[in-house]
């Protein structure tokens, strides 16, 4: 394969940051066919047009996702890129790789693909860019059978689950996000290779309100890990904090002059349900009206503290613009234990239960979110089983109408009319 | 009441042979026999491509199924029903 003039592509490179372009240059003088990917983007550039074909038949047998089969509409102008598939690979939980790992995946792609990756895709997995129908088999065998790796997910399938850190490294974690991930990506199996619901559905597991995965605004089921007592108060650590003995964040913003540290002003202030004061030199929080933002914990990490009574909300519905624009997470349940002792049980009824209405209510290509979001939130309530309750409600006295179901009204909807009338004029 | 697996899958095969669109969903299946649930539809369906009376098709977002002698194949013949 010759190399391609790409004036258009050059540009790119003239900017300040590091560019793709240069990178496919670079691993064009190993792996030729890279010419013709750049050709070909530098042909859509000057035309506008997108010259890969849409989706195709490709996989490796018995499985219905982690490849996606993409093929170029000028093949007699790029023969290199006639096929480049894209495959995806599991990322271990947390993504934590040893560095012989790497080594051995990228020398397998470099035998059986372009050699060029994508660390990592947005659903978390590692994204190879870019092979042959014919060497998708035995890559997968050597994958599998070598390295004890496997795909990942696409298409209407469970997408890899993804987490946070988790207790690995982070002393806020309120469960053991690894350990679901792991255990969940093992249960469901069957969901992430074979294709099972009306589009994708991913699950993402973060340790705390931080949530590091962003689950809340990624995933049709976000676990986030929250207590249910009081924030732990270090009294001598705030007084630290107040007299600037101890660095805010951690540290973490220390690159400019900030002035004095002012408790009012960065962490008080700034709660969102005002739920903190001081009591002369003691920090006191009115827990009931916390609501796990995490911001004061964030800037005083040695002064504060998550409960003790630990386990995870669920919020169901998130998901990217394709149709009715992003949208976040709706929280359906406040909070459940997060339990290795059963099996992560009570999460594996909620999710089954969400599958089971989702697969026979959902449209093609509908998230759970948008589903949820065309039934309404009372319905999807009342199918889950779950009683409302005032953290449901976004915002109160937004829908004037509330419908209520005939046992839900005192006599129900049989009463006198007129003797109703009679009190209250139409 | 519900269909035998056999008789599900025949049901499942004439949809998918006299669809205009080769393509089908796995919903599209469902209406094969109202009383399977849509986790045994789904089971069903994933044996015939096993068996390769079905293959899949994928955008990358999503799947579909269709039977492989109506889908056309970017690379003439073969594709995942018909690798060894």
């Amino acid at each position: 394969m010759a190399k391609r003039e790409t004036p258009l592509l050059d540009q790119l490179e003239s900017g300040p940051w590091p560019s793709f372009v240069t990178d496919i240059k670079r691993q064009a003088e190993t792996k030729p066919e890279c010419w013709d990917i750049l050709g070909i983007l530098e042909l859509s550039y000057k035309e506008r047009i997108t010259h890969w074909k849409h989706g195709g038949i490709v996989g490796v047998f018995g499985y219905g996702g982690g490849i996606v089969g993409r093929y170029a509409d000028v093949p007699e102008l790029f023969p290199g890129v006639e096929h480049f598939h894209t495959v995806r690979v599991a990322q271990p939980a947390s993504k934590y790789y040893t560095s012989a790992n790497l080594r051995q995946l990228m020398a397998l792609w470099e035998k059986y693909g372009s050699g060029m990756t994508n660390f990592h895709g947005s659903t978390g997995d590692i994204i190879l860019l870019g092979t042959r129908t014919e060497n998708l088999e035995p890559f997968f065998w050597d994958l599998t059978h070598d390295m004890g790796q496997d795909l990942g997910g696409s298409g209407s399938n469970l997408r890899t689950p993804a987490n946070c850190i988790g207790e690995s490294r982070c002393e806020w974690s309120c469960y053991d996000t690894e350990d679901v991930c792991h255990s969940l990506t093992l249960h469901y199996q069957d969901e992430i290779h074979r294709p099972a619901f009306p589009y994708k559905f991913k699950f993402k597991f973060s340790g705390c309100p931080n949530d590091c995965v962003a689950s809340i605004a990624r995933s049709d089921i976000s676990v986030i890990g929250t207590w249910r007592d009081a924030i732990r108060i270090d009294q001598a650590a705030v007084k630290e904090y107040v007299a600037g003995n101890y660095p805010a964040n951690g540290g973490a913003h220390s690159g400019r002059n900030w002035g004095k540290f002012d408790i009012n002003k960065e962490v008080i202030d700034l709660c969102p349900t005002e739920c903190m004061w001081m009591e002369g030199a003691e920090l006191k929080i009115d827990e009931k009206e916390c609501t796990r933002c995490m911001h004061c914990i964030n800037v005083m990490p040695r002064a504060l503290r998550p409960g003790l009574d630990k386990g995870a909300s669920i919020c169901v519905g998130a998901k990217a613009p394709i149709l009715d624009g992003a949208q976040f997470a709706t929280l359906i349940v406040p909070f459940i234990k997060v339990s290795k002792d059963n099996d992560f049980e009570e999460l594996i009824e909620f999710i089954e239960k969400v599958w089971d209405w989702w697969m026979e209510v959902g449209k093609n290509r509908e998230r759970v979110g948008e589903t949820m979001q065309r039934v309404g939130l009372p319905t999807f309530l009342s199918v889950m089983g779950i009683e409302p309750i005032p953290q449901h409600v976004k915002e109160p006295r937004s829908n004037p109408y509330i419908f209520w179901r005939e046992e839900e009204v005192e006599g129900g909807f049989a009463r006198d009319i007129d003797e109703f009338r009679a009190k209250h004029k139409a | 009441m519900a269909l035998s697996k056999e008789e599900l899958k025949k049901a499942i095969e004439e949809k998918a042979l006299t669809s205009p669109k080769p393509q089908l969903y796995i919903k599209d299946f469902y209406a094969c026999d109202p009383d399977t649930k849509p986790r045994d539809m789904k089971n069903v369906a994933n044996e015939m491509v096993r068996e390769g009376k079905l293959m899949f098709w994928s955008s990358g977002s999503t799947t579909m199924y269709a039977i492989p002698s109506r889908i056309k194949n970017e690379e003439g013949a073969g594709g995942i029903g018909n690798v060894e």
